[in-house]
């Protein structure tokens, strides 16, 4: 693990409004994400986890601020820059999977190799995942873990620099979240690609190299992990 | 973009139900406006080629006789390029088995390469005439017969083949005339008798063409002519040169006198191709927006249904041109697979109209050309209206931030529809009704769209369904109001009343009314307009009148009923003095004065009337009459019009049973026009009530299966959705009603002509069909529409999160 820092937070603030309530779902909060490393960030629902990915995965803006990747400040950047930003740097896996019903597992991860002009080769990533044999099926012929597969793969096929994974595991079962966990370890080590996984399951913490944890919008603490765990290992 | 484009060809699998409706829709819109657009093209072009070819006359002037040098004189005016003078008259035309027939001998002089309204040879060959070709380099025997060429309808209707012999009467005399071929000139496309008549009859009237020289032996009228035809220069002042004509032609008494506009084939021509143009801009239009409205409903859902995938595919890097491109290439899909389809459609369509127009048009060559530019703008439209739905609909797109679509999306508002604060009725409904209607208010948009649409295919119903109405009204008050006889027997010159007790005296004879029938101009403050007025006795029973407000009206024994169109163009009003000048063509014309005490008005032709005695003394006469209206007993009617036609001095017998039949079949073109309509109609209605219902069924699919967990059985269920439907659909019928009776109004106020106006009749039970046709379109659509609710698994849908 290097020490480069791949992004940086820089008092980082987001708030809501929803109707006449406004929702502070995001503290003054600064954090620097290294390359190549796994981070956990901890936090039960409503601690803001969900709402520092989406900012870190330019998916929101920060209310105030500074976000930056590499050099550029995503706090400043428009629609376009934005969206290239996703398209080019991100890769992300979301709790319910989130594939197009209508397109085959073959085909969720093509609609993202699309984008991006050197994309890995989709069948192998797939086969890479375990879904060789399960290309052609559509997500409602797939169970969950297989699902979130074809999310790991439509994520990693960019080969983006940040796999951003919001509660990977939340929607499966033991076994299964265990392999979806290995997986994201195995791209990170063969592609030095850094992961970000948001979860509230703290067990989860002993696989990475640092965790975060989170309470009322605010980092409440920042623990290093000299020795993580693989995956196999963690019981919940 | 492979993967979007599979997306894509899915979504439309999946909805391919709803695909195929609204790609119908526009298939139909396309197809009506490029069957219309090209049958008006090419009817326009033909008409407009064959007006230019022939010289198709720009004024003409009817005399009692003039010498034929008289056109020199009148060529020699300032803007007139051209003059022809000829003979043109009614003669009797007596066929097989003694049957009386009208025919227009038209005389033309040979060669015809200047003449005015020349003729164009269909078959056979042009009349010889001694030693004249009618064209340079034509050969022709010569026969010591009068050689004719007759109209291609009448030859068609009456059998009549190259050298066929056809009897006329001329000057009382029985004259055989040999047919030698069919030709028809710019004049005679739309063939009718006169404006009072309903439709052609080619088996009772015809047009006959001779030479010249022939007519004027024929008719007694060596070296004269009878009518002046002009063609006028561009930007020529035509009344003014009009006046100067008339001044010429005065010593030779003029009779009437009109522009190319008043021509009756010229007028009825345009009348149609009015229609058609109408037609062929509303109809389209119809369609087109209501497919543009179907479009974005659909795509409006599906956005709001994708948005967790609009969302991911935003999070993945898609930008939002991207995406909102993927969701509009439905409706450009759409709109291809409707051009494709419609144009197809349209060429059949603009196929079968044409022949449909030949066969009831005496052109030479309708231009049978494929309207590229038509098929072109065809496609722009529905591109165009499909992409503008499309862009409408997906704009939301950009505006879906990536992160705020991961989370479900919050219920859809609640708040207060406006019948809660009916709280009496709001207490009343029962909960499926109180969901039915807070589900159409909080889809407004939607519910507005299909309302819309509803009322549009109803409001269509009711016009397609309303000529049939229109057409019964006027059959009912024209041969069952109007015209009480059984026969109008006219003669060729008018005779003293006791005459016609040969006619009377014969068996089967009911009743007998003796009338005058005189043409005439009524001049009122400087003004002149033609019209027949008819003399007949005011107790006369055989011949009913109504006035403007449709009251009967009485003949009175002084005074003059006026035609309601002479008196709009004159503005006279009752009370007023106008003169008559009498144009009989036999003796002096003749000048009076009289009161007007009423007013005539008659859907078809018109006229007015005076009673016999006072028409009489416009004419300086006593006791004359032109014709006798006859009420017969059936059982003899047969052989009474045998009796008839063997009467010599009679000049046409007008049965009203023929006129009737022959009115009847040619409303079958009619019942398959209208029969399109109706299919169009509820094609329309179906395809709008049918996505509406698709799309309120699988959004609710949750909620519905919530219900059906709760306990709620399949037609409970169905009920909801139903009522909800049915909301839309008697609003959406009670405003189609009249709505339709606007589109028919509006319709009329296009097509209707000079000659021909149609009152807006709606009959009560035209609104019941046109309602039940709704109903029937919105049950089908709905049942179709929902019919998964039978098969909602429970448990997948409560499971998944869309």
């Amino acid at each position: 693990m290097t020490n480069n820092v791949l992004m940086r937070l820089n008092g980082v603030t987001r708030t809501y409004h929803m109707g006449e309530v406004t929702v502070n779902a995001l503290g003054e909060t600064s954090l620097d994400i290294y390359q190549g490393e796994i981070v956990v960030i901890l936090g039960p629902s409503g601690s803001g986890k969900s709402t520092l990915l989406n900012i870190m995965g330019g998916m929101d803006l920060p209310t105030a601020g500074d976000v930056f990747f590499d050099n550029d400040n995503l706090g400043l950047a428009n629609d376009n820059q934005l969206t290239r930003y996703r398209r080019n740097e991100i890769g992300f896996v979301f709790q319910f999977y989130n594939l197009i019903p209508d397109l085959t597992a073959r085909e969720n991860v093509e609609l993202a190799a699309d984008l991006v002009d050197e994309p890995l080769a989709v069948t192998e990533v797939l086969s890479d995942v375990g879904l060789a044999d399960r290309m052609d099926h559509f997500p409602s012929q797939m169970s969950g873990g297989e699902q979130q597969r074809v999310s790991i793969a439509r994520a990693a096929v960019k080969n983006p620099r940040l796999l951003l994974c919001d509660e990977p595991t939340g929607a499966l079962d033991y076994q299964t979240g265990i392999l979806i966990l290995a997986l994201l370890v195995k791209i990170n080590r063969a592609r030095g690609s850094t992961v970000v996984i948001v979860t509230h399951n703290t067990p989860i913490g002993d696989m990475a190299h640092r965790v975060i944890r989170m309470r009322d919008g605010l980092i409440a603490e920042i623990r290093e992990n000299a020795s993580p765990l693989p995956p196999e290992r963690i019981e919940w | 973009m492979g993967a979007l484009y599979k997306k894509l060809w899915r979504t439309i699998g999946k909805t391919k139900g709803q695909f195929i409706a609204v790609a119908a829709v526009v298939t139909m819109g396309i197809a009506v406006y490029i069957g219309m657009t090209t049958a008006y093209f090419n009817l326009n072009e033909s008409k407009d080629q064959f007006y230019r070819d022939h010289h198709f006359a720009d004024y003409y002037f009817h005399v009692v006789k003039a010498p034929q040098q008289v056109t020199k004189q009148i060529e020699a005016l300032p803007g007139v390029t051209g003059v022809t003078g000829r003979i043109q008259k009614d003669v009797t035309l007596v066929n097989e088995h003694n049957k009386r027939a009208t025919a227009r001998l038209t005389s033309y002089t040979l060669p015809m390469e200047r003449e005015i309204n020349s003729l164009q040879l269909l078959t056979g060959r042009f009349f010889a005439t001694e030693g004249v070709a009618a064209r340079p380099g034509e050969q022709h025997t010569r026969t010591g017969d009068t050689e004719i060429l007759v109209d291609p309808q009448y030859a068609a209707a009456n059998d009549l083949d190259f050298n066929d012999v056809v009897t006329i009467v001329a000057e009382g005399k029985t004259v055989p005339l040999t047919m030698v071929g069919t030709a028809t000139g710019p004049e005679f496309i739309y063939l009718m008798k006169d404006a009072a008549t309903l439709l052609p009859d080619p088996k009772s009237f015809g047009i006959i063409t001779m030479s010249r020289e022939r007519a004027q032996q024929l008719l007694n009228l060596q070296g004269q002519v009878n009518q002046v035809l002009v063609t006028l220069a561009p930007g020529t002042d035509e009344e003014k040169l009009a006046q100067q004509v008339k001044s010429i032609l005065e010593p030779y008494g003029n009779l009437a006198a009109y522009p190319r506009k008043q021509q009756l084939s010229y007028a009825m021509l345009e009348g149609e191709l009015d229609g058609l143009k109408a037609a062929a801009r509303f109809m389209p239009a119809i369609f087109l927006g209501i497919a543009a409205a179907i479009q974005f409903v659909i795509l409006g859902r599906m956005v709001r249904a994708q948005r967790l995938q609009i969302g991911v595919m935003k999070a993945i890097g898609y930008n939002s041109r991207q995406v909102i491109l993927h969701y509009t290439s439905y409706s450009v899909l759409v709109a291809l697979c409707g051009a494709g389809l419609g144009t197809l459609l349209g060429l059949a369509l603009a196929a079968i109209m044409s022949q449909a127009y030949a066969m009831f048009f005496n052109l030479p060559a309708t231009i049978g050309a494929v309207n590229t530019e038509a098929i072109l703008y065809g496609f722009l439209l529905s591109l165009g209206v499909s992409i503008l739905a499309g862009l409408t609909a997906c704009r939301s797109i950009t505006a879906i931030s990536p992160a705020e679509a991961m989370r479900p999306e919050p219920p859809k508002g609640g708040g207060k529809t406006l019948v809660e604060n009916l709280s009496w009725l709001w207490h009343r409904l029962d909960t499926a009704w109180k969901m039915s209607i807070r589900s159409a208010a909080r889809n407004r948009g939607r519910f507005a769209i299909t309302l819309v649409g509803v009322v549009f295919a109803v409001g269509m119903l009711v016009v397609s369904l309303f000529t049939i109405d229109a057409v019964d009204y006027m059959v009912e008050s024209h041969f069952h109001q109007n015209q009480r006889y059984d026969y109008l027997v006219r003669f060729a010159a008018p005779v003293k009343e006791n005459e016609i007790l040969n006619i009377t005296r014969l068996e089967g004879i009911q009743r007998s009314e003796p009338l005058m029938e005189i043409p005439a101009k009524i001049k009122f403050n400087g003004q002149s307009e033609d019209d027949a007025i008819t003399g007949m006795n005011p107790q006369a029973t055989l011949k009913r009148l109504f006035d403007h407000r449709q009251q009967p009206a009485q003949v009175p024994e002084e005074g003059l009923l006026i035609n309601q169109r002479t008196a709009k163009k004159l503005g006279a009003r009752v009370g007023d003095m106008v003169e008559v000048e009498t144009l009989l063509g036999i003796g002096p014309a003749r000048h009076s004065l009289v009161k007007i005490v009423g007013i005539n008005m008659q859907l078809v032709g018109g006229g007015s009337f005076v009673s016999l005695e006072q028409a009489n003394r416009m004419l300086q006469e006593r006791q004359l009459a032109s014709g006798v209206m006859l009420k017969v007993d059936p059982a003899f009617a047969a052989r009474l019009e045998e009796d008839l036609e063997e009467m010599t001095g009679v000049s046409s017998i007008l049965s009203r049973q023929k006129d009737l039949d022959n009115f009847n079949q040619n409303m079958d073109a009619m019942i398959y026009s209208i029969s399109m309509l109706v299919f169009f109609a509820l094609l329309l209605g179906f395809a709008i009530v049918y996505n509406s219902a698709v799309i309120s069924f699988s959004e609710r699919q949750r909620e519905l299966a919530s219900l059906r967990v709760l306990g709620f059985s399949v037609k409970e269920v169905s009920g909801i959705l139903l009522k909800e439907n049915l909301l839309q659909s008697v609003l959406g019928v009670a405003l189609g009603l009249p709505f339709g009776y606007l589109m028919a109004k509006g319709y009329m106020n296009a097509v209707s002509t000079d000659l021909f106006t149609l009152p807006v009749t709606i009959y009560p039970t035209t609104y019941i069909y046109a309602a039940l046709g709704g109903f029937f379109f919105i049950l089908v659509a709905h049942l179709l529409g929902v019919r998964g609710v039978k098969q909602l698994n429970l448990v997948e849908v409560l499971k998944n999160k869309d």
